[in-house]
């Protein structure tokens, strides 16, 4: 780790109570001193307005979060190798993803209620909005960019089509696709809050956002806030070291 | 030039359509002094509004007129009951019982049980105030602070404020009833009501929005203290409800299911005894589980009328206002009795001159004068507090403006 990683981190902790401290009105800046006790005791039952300890929140979100972003990867990346495949396919369907697309995984809420009724499968759904996007569009530009003639190669030397998949094309593409997994998950994380909107669930990194913001909680929100950035930034931490252990034969290959 | 033209004349489009936006849309003008009412979606951004001066004052539902005070940014100037005109406002209706009209018709013995559980509970609440605010105060939070700046106060200590205030009433009587129209009339008005209660009569109204079949028989079970057994249930039950004080009759019936269970056979008790907020909860009469309960909180009560219409929950509580809505747009919901009567109230700056509703007027007929109106927050569009506080200032003379 190197040191000045957290050196700016820190001075924008320090600018900020210097800043709340000049400005004096804890509604506009409050002072981290009403934020620090909440995370410094992730298992407290005390600031959370009975929500549960910050940490069985953190674990109710990880848990939807995980599950919308399996999903979507399981269906964004088959679905993406046959578009990127398949030229006929993909005029089919560009059309309806790319109007889908920028629709805000907000905005499926009432209807995901109504669809999926109240529990896990609709906040699945709203998580599944979220990353299926960047999976598809990732896997379909993975396999299109797998070099022309590693596939001219294999077929000559007699590959099958399933050979010329699983041997050229899958591997060629992984790199991207896994850029793509990483930026889905991403934006799979975002959509905690949107997701915790949905009523029915007492629990949750984003439910907890939103019952603070009910009762003007600003510190809780704040601590919420944190805890959603840290934990988005420790699992992009995970998917970056593995692309530099796995995938770093592309940069050799350019 | 050609391939120039073009966007230029495209940009330009552009910006006079965004130009004429800004231009053209002005306000129309109110005659006489003003107030601006302006809507927050809700209670939560009102403190933080107050706080930083970008409002005058606001009105709400507790317990979020008491936080100003132990927050040190504002004081209570009116409790709703006692709105202008004197006495318009007493003991006006509020919060209500909803059941979907398939939910009384299928499983009358359920609905009944479950409206005695809440009868029993308000009588409860009424007579034990201190206790009723404490076990509130575990359900919204978890007993725990709110903090409001950098002030810090015990959630037990604002309901037991706040609790005073509202008066926990069941009882759908005529008068009741009537007095539920008047915001019929202020929807009417405000034109969002447009299917079957645009323009019935007073007659039809009742009959559209009320059904107290279930009321009646739970209370005759109460009465007598002998309660029916339904049968039970199929699949699980979805009950509605809001986050507030107002729906302490919820909250005090499962909290001391206890209580209930062993002084009248009737009671909701909670799967997850720990829990400051239970989800699932069994609906037990004479020993037996006869429903399992889905509770379900939502954000507002319009989201709860959409749960209603979509078949996700039976029964809800929540504000007139949506449940009339809801009722005229085709849902089939019944009003079955009331859950409280009054428990809003206005809070104004800490500056402010206003120590009662009189000297409020003057200070806002001298603001507007001045060119300054007042801002005051209002939590929705047609909610309860809306229409009262949009009444109470056209009754005292000044004119309303959104903003």
């Amino acid at each position: 780790m190197r040191y000045h990683r957290v050196l700016l981190p820190l001075l924008l902790v320090a600018a900020w109570e210097l800043a709340a401290y000049f400005i004096a009105n804890p509604f506009i800046l409050p002072s981290l001193t009403t934020v620090v006790p909440i995370l410094a005791n992730p298992m407290s039952m005390t600031y959370t307005l009975g929500t549960g300890s910050l940490l069985e929140n953190a674990f109710a979100s990880i848990q939807r979060v995980g599950l919308g972003f399996l999903l979507a990867a399981s269906i964004a990346i088959p679905l993406g190798i046959l578009m990127g495949r398949s030229v006929a396919l993909t005029d089919l369907l560009d059309s309806p993803i790319e109007l889908l697309r920028p629709i805000p995984p907000l905005a499926w809420v009432p209807l995901a209620l109504a669809w999926f009724k109240i529990g896990l499968t609709s906040i699945v759904f709203i998580i599944f909005i979220g990353a299926f996007f960047p999976i598809l569009l990732n896997t379909v530009d993975g396999v299109r960019a797998v070099k022309k003639t590693w596939v001219e190669v294999a077929t000559t030397l007699g590959a099958s089509e399933r050979q010329i998949l699983t041997k050229v094309v899958l591997p060629g593409a992984a790199p991207t696709v896994w850029t793509g997994l990483r930026v889905g998950f991403g934006i799979a994380w975002m959509c905690v809050v949107a997701a915790e909107w949905l009523p029915g669930i007492s629990q949750g990194l984003g439910y907890l956002i939103l019952y603070a913001y009910n009762f003007g909680q600003t510190n809780l929100i704040i601590a919420g806030m944190v805890v959603i950035g840290l934990i988005g930034l420790a699992i992009d931490l995970v998917f970056k070291r593995v692309e530099r252990r796995w995938f770093s034969w592309r940069e050799l290959e350019r | 030039m050609k391939r120039i033209l073009l966007p230029l004349f495209v940009g330009l489009l552009l910006c006079g359509v965004l130009l004429s936006g800004c231009v053209t849309e002005k306000p129309p003008a109110a005659s006489g002094e003003t107030v601006i009412v302006t809507y927050t979606k809700g209670t939560g951004p009102m403190p933080t509004l107050l706080g930083t001066d970008q409002i005058d004052g606001y009105i709400a539902w507790q317990p979020f007129v008491e936080v100003p005070p132990l927050a040190n940014i504002g004081k209570v100037l009116v409790y709703s009951g006692d709105l202008p005109p004197a006495g318009r406002w007493k003991n006006h209706p509020c919060c209500v019982f909803t059941a979907r009209a398939d939910a009384i018709s299928g499983s009358p013995d359920i609905t009944n049980a479950l409206t005695a559980s809440l009868i029993l509970a308000t009588q409860y609440l009424e007579k034990n105030p201190d206790e009723s605010a404490e076990l509130v105060a575990d359900w919204l939070a978890g007993k725990g602070n709110f903090t409001y700046g950098n002030i810090s106060v015990s959630s037990v200590e604002v309901l037991a404020r706040a609790f005073p205030t509202v008066k926990f009433v069941n009882e759908p009587t005529d008068e009741w009833k009537r007095s539920n129209l008047e915001f019929v009339y202020a929807q009417r008005e405000l034109g969002v009501l447009t299917g079957s209660l645009q323009n019935s009569t007073d007659q039809e109204s009742l009959s559209i929005l009320f059904d107290s079949t279930p009321y009646d028989a739970a209370k005759a079970m109460v009465d007598k203290r002998s309660f029916v057994t339904p049968r039970p249930a199929k699949g699980p039950i979805g009950v509605g409800y809001l986050m507030s004080d107002h729906h302490a009759a919820l909250f005090v019936a499962i909290k001391k299911w206890q209580y209930f269970n062993d002084t009248y056979g009737i009671a909701i008790r909670p799967r997850d005894l720990a829990a400051s907020r239970p989800d699932t909860a069994d609906l037990i009469v004479n020993g037996q589980p006869v429903a399992e309960l889905k509770l379900v909180s939502g954000d507002a009560g319009p989201q709860l009328m959409q749960l209603m219409s979509t078949g996700n929950i039976q029964y809800a509580l929540v504000g007139n206002p949506p449940a009339i809505a809801a009722a005229d747009k085709g849902t089939p919901v019944k009003i079955v009795m009331a859950v409280n009567e009054e428990g809003s109230g206005v809070v104004v700056s800490k500056s402010s001159p206003a120590t009662d509703w009189a000297s409020f007027v003057a200070w806002a007929k001298e603001r507007s004068v001045a060119g300054k109106p007042l801002k005051i927050a209002a939590p929705g569009k047609g909610s309860i507090q809306d229409v009262m506080l949009r009444y109470s200032l056209e009754a005292s003379g000044l004119s309303v403006r959104e903003g």
